[in-house]
Parts: C-alpha cells; structure tokens; sequence
C-alpha cells in the first residue's frame, strides 16, 4: 500500500536517514522502534511530506540545507513531490508526536476541524466512532484542550487523525509520557481502530514492549539506518533485540 | 527527491578551525586578515563616511543614520537576545532629548556632559516607567510600548508643559560638525562592539535563557524581572543617547521627537540587516536611512518604493543581508556524490 524506498535525509551534512525502505501492507499494523536520534521522527515528517514544509522554511530563514532523496509510492503511485495537504487527502494522515492538539479549542472543536475536509455523514460517523472508543472525550467534549490530561490529550490526537478519514495512520511516539496503564489502553485502542476501520497504522516508539504485540511487521532504526527488520516473532527471537528494546536479559531466562 | 542525480550540496566550515567562539589559533597573517577583515571594513568605512560624503546635507545624514543605527542596535539587543519587542524607539529618543535639552537650557551644562547624563538619568527613567508592563510578552509588551511615546507626545501637547508644541529652543550645538559626526560615529561603533561582548558574557546568556524559557529562568533561582530592567536599562539608555545627540544637532528639541519614524525605521532596519547579529541592523540603516533621503525626489512615492524594500526583503530573503553574507563568508559549497 505504502512503500518508500531508499529514503536519504540530511540536514544540512548530517545524515539523519540512511537509505530506509520501508513497506506497509494493506490492513497492517508495522512498528518502527528506535532511540532518541535513530530517525524516528524524521522518517514520520518524510511520509507525511511535512518534511518538505520544514525544507522550505529552513531554506527561507537561512538555516540548514535539508536534502531530501528517495522515493515513496503509494497504491502504486509516486508521492514523493505532494505536498503534506495532498497526502493527508490522499489518506495518510499524521498524528504528530507531543500531540499537537489545539490548546484553544474544546474537544469537539477540536475533532471537528480534523473532520473538515472529510464530507458530513462520514465526519458524523467517525466522531460517534471515536466516542465508542475513547469515552473518556464524549464527556469531556466541552473541556478546552489545553487543560486535558496527557493520555486524554494523545486520545484526542488520535480521534482528529482519524477524522480526517486516513487510509494509512501515521502515530509517531503516541505513548511518550504516559502511564503503563494508560499506554495498554492506548495500544488496545490502536489495534482496535486498525480492525474495525481496516486502515494501516505506521507507529513509532523508543520502548518496543508494549507495542510489539499488536505490530505485524517491525523494523528498527538506529543512526537513521534500519539495522533491523522482521516479522513480531523474527524480532521477539534475537536476544540484541529483546536487550535493548525489551528490557529483557537473557539472565533472567 | 531526484533519483537521476544523485549529488547534493554540502557547505563547509572555510577558514581557521576555531576549538570555541571565541578562542582562535591563528597561524598566519592570512588568518589574522580573515578573522580582521570584516571588523576593520566596518570600523574604517564608518569612519571614512564624513570624509568621503562632505557637505552639510550628507552630514545631517550621516548623522542621523548613526542615531537610527543606536535604535535599530537597541531594539534587535531587546528583541533577539531578551524577547522583549519593544516599539519604544520613539519613547528612548523622546526622554533623552527632552532631558539633555532640560539640562542644557535650565541648568546650562555643556554637551559633553548633557549628553552621557541624559543617556544614563533617561535609561532610568524609561526603566522606571517601564517597569510595570515587563512581565508583559511578545504582542503585549510592543502594544503597551508602542503606547508611551504617543502619550507622553499629547502630554506635553495638552498640558502646554516643556515649550509646549513649540519644543524647547536655544540648544547649545556641538562646537564643530567634525567632531559632531565623529563624536557618534565613535560612541556606535563603542556600543555595537560593547553588545556583541555583552550577549557573551555571563549576564548574556542569562537573558537568552530569559528568551528561550523564562519559567526555567525563575526555576534555576533568577529574578526574571531584575534581568529583563537590566537589559531594558541598557537599551533605553542607548535610545537615550542618540536623542539627546539628536537634540544637539537640531538644537532643538520638540515632540517630533516623539514620533513613530523612530519606532518603525529600526525595525525595518533589523529585518533587512538580519536580526540577531547586532552589526545586522547597523548595516540596515546604513542602507535604509539614505535610500529613504534619496526617494525623497519622489516626494510621496517614497513610502511605496520604501515599503516595497521592504516587502522584497521579508518575502524572498528574511535572513536579512548579515545572515546570508556570514554564510558566504564562513563556509563554501560543494557538490558531493551520495
């Protein structure tokens, strides 16, 4: 559905993405886990386009060069010079790390603006999803954003990803700051909506074990390389992995 | 996204390999010029201005450019290196003008004592009215400074105090125009390389931190608002300076001394010369200020071939001319095959 292929980053003469390549299948839920730095973010702005937003601004204000090479397609057709607001058309929609919810607007004002693009009767159809499943929102509908709690407020970012009616979900780090509880909520959630809505879900995290058991595919990433890459078992196998991705010693065993 | 050609641009650090800013180990002249070149420019330029521009019109310019250029030093110090966006101009120059102009006709002090005075009493005057709307940020703090030249101005309008709308008369002048225009020319160039040693110094990172996040300022024991006075303290007093200059070169002194020109002129300068590198805005109004005496021919027209400057400059170079002519200067490019 999604494939990107020889992906190459740089900022300015750093290279933050080593020639990635990337495939997302229809209905597939794939992991991209790596450290701070590893490229995590950076491979999420690539496939939203948001990349070439920041390009362009950097280039305006005198900052760094960023060169960007590779190529992404999508159902077989190339992407690579679309704009992020043609993509996010197109079905692949962003939920940005840190949220980036509007801190001004209630909840729902919040999710309808998500919603705009989308026609009417899909829009009310997605919010009264969206209320299934994150329940907490429907009662905090009035609430402004800025006042959410954090697990609330990436619940909220989720639930104005999806009214933008994605075929491809992009969530970059949607479990940072959250309680284990909370986070195995989330996780449910996501596995949830990649079922019943039969999007793909591209999803990204430093800490690979609460998120590894829904993914169908994962890669790994570290100095912008993918170092790594298999099926959930393939991965769960390899002791570096489980090491340093798991928190699990091969003492313990 | 190009597969054909795989190359890309790399630019490169040219020149001497510096460990810190700051520190240089220089092993030839060729370094030392490098290092020296684009002070000594400026420095000798500057001071060459009177020589090679004679006449009593491009004095007055000269002049007033280097007054500009105080201002446009004064607000991009504020702006990029304290947060605070101050349309104060006006306000600094006003104070310093009325106050050099009090001392001078009241109690008959010459120039050279006015005008240092009435730099350092109206930094603290300014400080002092200004103090109250220093927690202010952003929008809120340009608004409420944007506000106090045009009230002080009806002030003294309305009330018929301090000469009135006639202004005060009767100023003593400088004693020569060569040492007038030196006299400013020098205390520029002291106080342009005097912020950039500042902005370094300990305090100067203090009141970038103050720019970056305040809240981490308060939680690492500062007192914010002592920090941002200080750094108000300091530019006010600039702003000051040039108007009590001001006041000596017009002999005069009045409430279009309050007007807007020397609250929007800086700002103006600031974009185009690139703010946040103090010699920056200096530069800008080394250009603005005689291009704007130039269109004067075209009488009104000028505020549109001024204000179309200015719109070029901000849609297709916001850098600003230092920003990009730093980037020129210190690295080069290069194409390399991935």
């Amino acid at each position: 559905m999604l494939e990107a292929t020889g992906l190459m980053v740089f900022y300015e003469n750093m290279l933050a993405l080593n020639n990635i390549h990337i495939r997302c299948g229809v209905n597939q839920i794939i992991g991209v886990f790596g450290a701070n730095s590893a490229g995590k973010s950076t491979l999420m702005y690539t496939l939203s386009g948001i990349m070439q937003d920041i390009q362009k601004k950097e280039a305006m204000a005198g900052g760094e060069r960023i060169t960007l090479m590779g190529e992404i397609r999508y159902m077989g057709e190339d992407i690579s010079g679309l704009k992020p607001s043609q993509r996010a058309r197109k079905g692949i929609v962003l939920c940005p790390e840190r949220r980036r919810i509007f801190n001004e607007s209630s909840v729902l004002e919040n999710l309808k603006i998500g919603g705009y693009l989308a026609s009417s009767s899909e829009a009310r159809n997605t919010l009264e999803y969206v209320f299934k499943i994150f329940p907490t929102l429907e009662k905090l509908k009035k609430r402004i954003g800025g006042f959410l709690s954090g697990g609330e407020q990436q619940m909220l970012a989720i639930g104005r990803a999806l009214m933008a009616q994605p075929k491809i979900l992009l969530l970059d780090e949607p479990l940072m700051g959250l309680s284990p509880l909370m986070q195995a909520e989330l996780i449910l959630a996501t596995k949830g909506i990649c079922d019943e809505m039969k999007l793909s879900v591209i999803i990204t995290e430093q800490y690979a074990r609460p998120v590894m058991p829904i993914v169908d595919y994962a890669y790994i990433l570290e100095n912008g390389s993918a170092v790594m890459e298999g099926s959930k078992e393939e991965l769960m196998d390899n002791p570096d992995v489980r090491s340093a991705y798991f928190g699990i010693e091969e003492s313990y065993e | 996204m190009e597969n054909k050609t795989q190359r890309r641009k790399e630019r490169i650090d040219r020149g001497i390999k510096v460990r810190t800013d700051g520190i240089y180990a220089l092993m030839s002249i060729r370094e030392l010029s490098y290092l020296a070149m684009p002070r000594m420019i400026l420095i000798f330029g500057m001071l060459a201005l009177p020589l090679l521009l004679p006449g009593m019109y491009w004095e007055r310019v000269i002049t007033i450019t280097c007054i500009y250029a105080l201002l446009a030093l004064s607000f991009d110090f504020l702006a990029h290196f304290v947060g605070l966006v101050s349309l104060g101009g006006a306000f600094f120059v006003g104070v310093g003008g009325y106050m050099a102009a009090i001392m001078n006709t009241t109690f008959g002090m010459p120039p050279w004592l006015t005008v240092p005075l009435a730099a350092l009493a109206g930094g603290g005057v300014c400080t002092l009215l200004l103090l109250p709307c220093l927690p202010l940020r952003g929008v809120y703090f340009a608004i409420v400074s944007l506000m106090y030249p045009l009230f002080v101005a009806r002030l003294i309008e309305a009330l018929n105090i301090l000469g009135g709308t006639d202004g005060i008369t009767g100023i003593d002048g400088f004693t020569n125009r060569w040492m007038e225009q030196y006299f400013i020319i020098g205390i520029l160039l002291l106080l342009l390389f005097g912020v950039r040693r500042l902005v370094n110094t300990d305090i100067g990172l203090v009141l970038r931190g103050v720019k970056d996040n305040d809240q981490a300022i308060r939680a690492s024991g500062m007192n914010v608002t002592l920090y941002k006075a200080m750094a108000v303290y300091i530019a006010s007093a600039m702003g000051c300076l040039g108007g009590a200059c001001l006041a000596h070169i017009y002999m005069w002194s009045g409430i279009s001394q309050f007007a807007l020109d020397f609250s929007i002129l800086p700002i103006a300068a600031t974009v185009i010369g690139g703010g946040g590198t103090l010699v920056g805005p200096v530069l800008g109004c080394l250009i603005l200020v005689p291009i704007s005496e130039l269109l004067r021919e075209f009488g009104t027209l000028r505020i549109v071939f001024y204000a179309l400057i200015l719109v070029a400059f901000i849609v297709f170079r916001s850098e600003g001319i230092m920003v990009y002519g730093r980037r020129k200067y210190e690295q080069f490019e290069r194409w390399t095959r991935i």
